[in-house]
């Protein structure tokens, strides 16, 4: 499997906003969007847990190129909290509960959206990644509240 | 507090908020902030097979504590997906 490519973040984008597909990128990926200059392999989108969203989301992956099983496809129906994709054209991780962000509606409405792409506020970002405690999330945490703080600034400027 | 006051308590807000930000990863941030999307996606990211988190094409979990608790008992620890 190669690098996750720009053009790939483009085709979900489409695919997923043609199936009305709820979503924002998060985690490093979304950093990686706001401007964050780091290293990731893993795109991440936190996903709406509705029946509705997540029969979309099942099209819009199969119209991606994942090669979606029926037990797969029932159990992204059913929103489980985390599932990785690594059987399509790109790795994609569905978060549809991540720690430290209470509801979708919230993280919704701080969004930010950069060139189309809807995208985590980058304070609900690192609360995720602090709200996680894993080792690898503490070694970049504070890199990126640092980002943060420059962030913010160019945004009030 | 008047207008004043305000306007000088938050520059000197920003002055620490810009302190703050260690040198090295401000030019970092700069010299991004200058690059196009598709660039920066092209220096961001990168593919390392991470041994067993990569051989698998699909996973589910019921709930974050199920992935997490999963993670500690699979993965290599040097891995970095251990809590702390």
């Amino acid at each position: 499997m190669a690098a996750f490519e720009y053009r790939q973040a483009q085709e979900i984008r489409d695919c997923f906003q043609r199936h009305g597909v709820r979503y924002l990128f998060l985690d490093k990926s979304g950093a990686i969007l706001l401007g964050f200059p780091d290293t990731t392999q893993d795109a991440d989108v936190f996903v709406e847990k509705t029946s509705q969203n997540c029969a979309a989301l099942v099209l819009a992956l199969r119209e991606l190129g994942f090669a979606l099983s029926e037990a797969h496809a029932a159990e992204i129906e059913r929103g489980k909290d985390f599932i990785q994709l690594k059987n399509g054209p790109f790795d994609l991780d569905l978060v549809f509960a991540p720690d430290g962000i209470e509801r979708f509606s919230d993280a919704w409405r701080r969004r930010v959206e950069v060139e189309g792409f809807p995208v985590c506020h980058i304070d609900d970002i690192i609360a995720s990644k602090a709200a996680t405690n894993r080792q690898k999330d503490r070694e970049s945490l504070p890199r990126l509240r640092s980002f943060r703080e420059y962030w913010m600034r160019q945004r009030r400027s | 507090m008047d207008a004043d006051e305000l306007k000088e308590r938050r520059a000197e807000y920003r002055a620490v908020e810009e302190s703050a930000i260690p040198a090295e990863w401000l030019a970092e941030f700069e010299a991004a902030a200058q690059r196009p999307l598709e660039t920066r996606f092209r220096y961001a990211f990168i593919h390392t097979h991470r041994p067993v988190m990569d051989d698998a094409p699909f996973r589910a979990f019921d709930t974050m504590a199920d992935y997490r608790r999963w993670c500690e008992e699979n993965l290599p620890d040097w891995l970095g997906y251990g809590r702390v």
